[in-house]
């Protein structure tokens, strides 16, 4: 029994290898795929283009302006006029445009009230309305000084709440369902198109046997992705924060890589060639990481949407690395997390032994 | 040209995809991500769960937790919990927000003593955990203002109006980037599979027989691919303004041209990897990981290209989503058109992209065994 497991595996395995082109696009994957899509995106807003038409000719107006600097704002570029102004936004050189009228300061100054016009670029909407909210800041800031309240607030588990680390983790994630999910049905789909899943399944051997040798070999590829792409990339370059317990991690990820596993059977058990797994992992997938939070937060959805959510075993296993590496939950607060993870993969291997396991 | 011929190529095509009922496919795939996607991603942060601990009980306290109430960002609920037992439902993911007013908060900031207010944000999620904290911050700050406003000095208000999306909807924001996305991923992975598929089953030997061209061969492999994803071209458009309600001000014709060129693009991209590649499940994966992950990140939709920097900055440019991107969102929200030279410079950019990709796929394709 244990023979017969361990020889199919290696089998697998040997496969694999021999792919030299598979293996460099997993390894792929697993590296520079992360690293790029980790360096690249940065939510807060960075570098945002100012542009400012000012008639005031100084004075209150750049003491707003010399507030915005780097590492958030690039250095404010003076326009002549509103149109040159409009101009840049249009031709989105410019985000945010700043137009102080030729009163704005003495106005202040009377104590009566005036006004800042902004322009903002609305296409870069999370950038548009977080800048907004700097400016409140600012000018907050200038004009009234004298209420005695501060704001001691804390962005609690990623302190600089530095976007690298999560980006970088969220795709390690998705690229862990899109390669397993694939890997798994193309190893049953193949031997099907090739008309040798039938003796396979007339051999002596039980075919839940067979499955689970199968799928464990593209369990253990994987596992050594996730093992290299950690090491390497998540907590190398990026350096993540792990505040929770790798042995957690470790065991939610095996239990995670299988219950994917079982969603490649099962979109093996009903293609009949590798175009069809093709088509139906994409339709399968997209949902399952759009709807896991990797996006946008669960609890930001359509509430329909987040009901389809609670079938996707992404959404625990996203809750739950997040919580392992950013909060730093105890294994009591986890459970929930394991728990979706083994339902979804136990009933996507119960319908998969049914579905391909039998010959008639 | 064998006309006749890749004629009966390109009927022959069109019959497999509709056997191997890949033609779902083709249709299903892109409404789908745009659906999905233009749904759920949401950038603004609406509800928020916030938990106001209240340690104060004083009327300005209460005008102050009115004013969160009110706010259709927040979802308010105040408990008489301590401050560890609500750092410990953030802990637990069951809030977003902790606001904690301290004792004698209203005294204090009555005698004009020093007083803090400390808010906790869960940035685990980080864009929303800053966003949050900018609003809340707002609020108090609106607030404090309005306490406060008899002073020596004027008061300055901030005039905003945001361009060409007046409601800030996310809609208007995300839509367009999705359809650079949705006729970039579709298409590659349907032509990614064309050439393949033959090498694998082996069926790859009649073209190396036959008298055809090489370049004969891919217009008859991709001329079915681009009729069809053509009329996906139109589909997208629809879902877009009539489901979406994303308004569109600029010319129709320039949204066609570009999303053709565009789509040539994408084809050349799946026709390559199909090129290279020599199993299908390597062009599968391939061709997914290099388009939906640039497809995302350099469309503009999460970030404008104008903040990245460095190496991200010229990566942006290099791929072809960035040219296009900002095309569909002239067309769709700004409606300038050809006027502006920097759209018609990045339609020449499309342009050259989709002659350089389909030269280079013409010469590395092989016409006979290694």
């Amino acid at each position: 029994m244990n023979r017969i497991f361990w020889a199919i595996v290696g089998k697998e395995l040997l496969a694999f290898i021999r792919s030299w082109q598979l293996v460099l696009v997993v390894l792929y994957s697993f590296t520079v795929n992360v690293y790029i899509s980790g360096s690249g995106i940065e939510m807060k807003p960075r570098n945002v283009a100012v542009g400012y038409v000012d008639d005031t000719g100084g004075g209150l107006s750049q003491k707003i302006l010399t507030r915005l600097h780097a590492p958030e704002f690039l250095p404010p570029q003076r326009f002549g006029s509103q149109k040159e102004l409009s101009r840049a936004i249009f031709d989105k050189e410019i985000i945010v445009g700043i137009v102080f009228d030729a009163d704005f300061e003495k106005k202040w100054r009377q104590g009566q009230k005036t006004q800042i016009n902004i322009l903002l670029d609305a296409t870069a909407a999370s950038q548009a309305y977080t800048t907004l909210g700097y400016l409140q800041n600012i000018i907050f800031d200038i004009t009234s000084p004298d209420i005695p309240v501060e704001i001691a607030s804390h962005k609690l588990f990623n302190q600089n709440a530095d976007n690298h680390t999560f980006m970088a983790l969220t795709e390690l994630l998705s690229i862990i369902t899109m390669i397993t999910v694939i890997l798994t049905a193309v190893v049953f789909v193949r031997e099907k198109e090739q008309g040798t899943w039938d003796i396979m399944l007339l051999m002596p051997v039980d075919p839940k046997l067979i499955i689970l040798a199968k799928s464990f070999s593209q369990v253990l590829i994987v596992m050594v992705g996730i093992v290299i792409s950690l090491g390497f990339i998540v907590m190398g370059i990026f350096s993540v924060p792990f505040n929770g317990s790798f042995v957690a991690f470790a065991l939610l990820s095996f239990f995670y890589v299988w219950a994917s596993a079982g969603i490649g059977l099962f979109i093996a058990a009903v293609a009949r060639d590798i175009m069809q797994v093709a088509q139906l992992s994409i339709v399968v997938m997209m949902p399952l990481i759009f709807l896991s939070g990797a996006w946008t937060p669960i609890h930001a959805m359509h509430p329909v949407l987040q009901t389809i959510s609670l079938v996707s075993p992404l959404r625990y296993y996203i809750e739950g690395t997040e919580s392992i590496f950013y909060r730093g939950s105890g294994w009591i607060d986890l459970f929930p997390y394991f728990t979706g993870v083994i339902a979804v993969g136990g009933l996507m291997y119960w319908i998969g032994f049914r579905k391909i396991g039998r010959l008639f | 040209m064998k006309i006749r011929v890749i004629k009966a190529y390109i009927y022959k095509e069109l019959t497999e995809l509709v056997r191997s009922r890949f033609i779902i496919m083709v249709f299903l795939l892109p409404s789908m991500i745009l659906l999905l996607f233009g749904n759920g991603i949401r950038m603004e942060v609406s509800g928020a769960r916030t938990l106001i601990v209240d340690h104060d009980r004083s009327p300005i306290s209460y005008r102050l937790i009115s004013k969160f109430e009110h706010s259709k960002y927040f979802n308010t609920q105040i408990l008489p919990i301590s401050e560890a037992e609500a750092l410990g439902r953030i802990k637990q993911a069951r809030t977003d927000v902790v606001i904690i007013i301290p004792e004698s908060f209203e005294k204090r900031l009555l005698h004009g003593q020093t007083t803090q207010i400390g808010v906790f944000a869960d940035a685990a999620f980080p864009s929303r955990g800053i966003t949050m904290e900018t609003y809340v911050k707002g609020v108090i700050l609106d607030a404090a203002s309005e306490f406060g406003h008899n002073q020596a000095n004027g008061s300055i208000t901030i005039n905003q109006r945001t361009l060409f999306n007046q409601a800030m909807r996310d809609e208007d924001a995300i839509v367009p980037g999705l359809i650079g996305l949705v006729l970039l991923v579709a298409p590659a992975i349907l032509a990614a599979l064309l050439i393949v598929k033959e090498k694998e089953r082996g069926t790859i030997f009649n073209f190396y027989a036959s008298p055809l061209s090489k370049s004969e061969f891919l217009a008859a492999k991709l001329i079915p691919a681009f009729l069809l994803h053509s009329l996906n071209i139109f589909v997208v458009f629809l879902w877009a303004v009539y489901v979406f309600d994303v308004p569109f001000r600029g010319s129709f014709f320039l949204y066609w041209a570009a999303s053709e060129i565009y789509l040539m693009i994408s084809i050349s991209i799946g026709m390559l990897i199909s090129v290279i590649t020599r199993t299908q499940i390597v062009a599968v994966v391939f061709t997914i990981i290099i388009t939906i992950i640039p497809g995302f990140m350099y469309s503009g939709i999460i970030m404008p290209i104008s903040s990245m920097s460095g190496m991200s900055q010229i990566e942006a440019h290099i791929f072809p989503v960035m040219y296009y991107n900002h095309i569909v969102y002239d067309v769709f929200l700004i409606g300038e058109g050809l006027e502006s030279a920097k759209t018609l410079r990045y339609l020449l950019i499309l342009l050259f992209y989709a002659i350089v990709l389909l030269s280079l796929g013409r010469l590395f394709l092989r016409k006979e065994l290694k």
